[in-house]
């Protein structure tokens, strides 16, 4: 294997400029086409990596040790085996290929892991949200729960470029920003997670 | 059922098996109408999210200075209006995501969306009672 791997028209967390994402043993790097920063993630921070179909091709999402998570969007399906390799060979991680509901149903389970939360339906990921994007969550009704994103005030600023991954910007990334997700939880299921049994 | 009194049951639907089946407009993280398989597209956290049109309960356009917000509301138990009550669901016991909310800047682009999720809603309506009249 070449001592570094290079794939072209990647986007970081939601960038709206796509940019060059290079492997090396060392670890990774972005860097946008345009102006702006150039993000690098060390091997050692490297703690799980799925692989997935996202918005603008096929997406790696890696799972920090310090529990973030960097989403690059834009690989194509044939480049798995590669960085299958990639990962396995230099991070010693294997990249789980993650299947997504495709159902369309909006009944499933809300399961909350180390960094975000995830909707599964039929035991598929339907989407995930990261702790980080949630502002704010109340109780808005008898069994519903409203879930607030960081969108913030300048959020037609959002967006930019750079490598500013990780908070509050991913809700507003493209033109529709999501600001608000209710869900409606059952009391009876409430009561055995609080319990800490499995419903 | 045997006192003529129509039960209603639930039925399986499903938007897409692969997804190569996605409209390419998702690319552009926006809310994308596929109307072929009756389904809105929602960008969730820059995953393409499909929500059947039979899970979608209604949608609606507000304002708020520069802002417009679209709101989807999805069927979910509890929500306890009228004959909505005997709304069947698979699984009542499940979680449900109950409603959505968008923001833009583009009110008009909301107030079609909203429409067109309307006449989705219509069309999927119209083709079940016609089913159901050719099944009597």
């Amino acid at each position: 294997m070449a001592a570094i791997e290079s794939f072209d028209n990647i986007y970081l967390d939601l960038s709206k400029e796509h940019g060059k994402c290079r492997f090396a043993e060392t670890g990774l790097g972005w860097k946008p086409v345009g102006p702006g920063d150039t993000f690098t993630l060390d091997q050692g921070n490297i703690g799980g990596a799925q692989w997935s179909r996202a918005a603008r091709g096929y997406e790696i999402k890696i799972l920090q040790r310090n529990s973030g998570i960097i989403q690059l969007d834009g690989f194509q399906q044939e480049d798995y085996e590669r960085l299958s390799k990639i990962f396995k060979n230099w991070y010693s991680t294997n990249l789980e290929n993650k299947e997504h509901s495709l159902r369309g149903w909006n009944w499933g389970k809300a399961e909350f892991g180390k960094a975000e939360l995830t909707f599964n339906v039929q035991n598929r990921p339907a989407f995930e949200i990261p702790y980080s994007e949630i502002s704010n969550t109340n109780l808005a009704g008898r069994n519903e729960i409203a879930v607030e994103f960081a969108v913030g005030e300048g959020g037609k600023a959002n967006g930019q470029n750079g490598a500013t991954p990780g908070k509050g910007k991913k809700a507003s990334a493209g033109k529709d920003q999501m600001v608000e997700m209710r869900f409606y939880i059952p009391g009876t299921t409430t009561r055995k997670e609080a319990e800490g049994g499995d419903a | 059922d045997q006192n003529g009194v129509e039960v209603k049951k639930f039925k399986r639907f499903e938007s897409y098996k692969r997804d190569s089946q996605f409209p390419p407009k998702v690319r552009d993280m926006s809310i994308v109408i596929d109307q072929k398989n009756a389904t809105i597209v929602l960008p969730v956290m820059g995953r393409p999210v499909p929500f059947h049109v039979n899970t979608i309960k209604n949608a609606s356009k507000s304002d708020e200075g520069e802002w417009s917000f679209l709101r989807i509301n999805f069927l979910s138990p509890g929500q306890g209006v009228g004959r909505k009550d005997d709304q069947p669901f698979e699984d009542a016991s499940a979680h449900f995501v109950r409603s959505l909310t968008f923001r833009s800047t583009d009110g008009d682009r909301y107030a079609d969306i909203a429409n067109q999720i309307a006449n989705l809603k219509r069309e999927a309506v119209k083709k079940e009672q016609e089913k159901k009249d050719m099944e009597d």
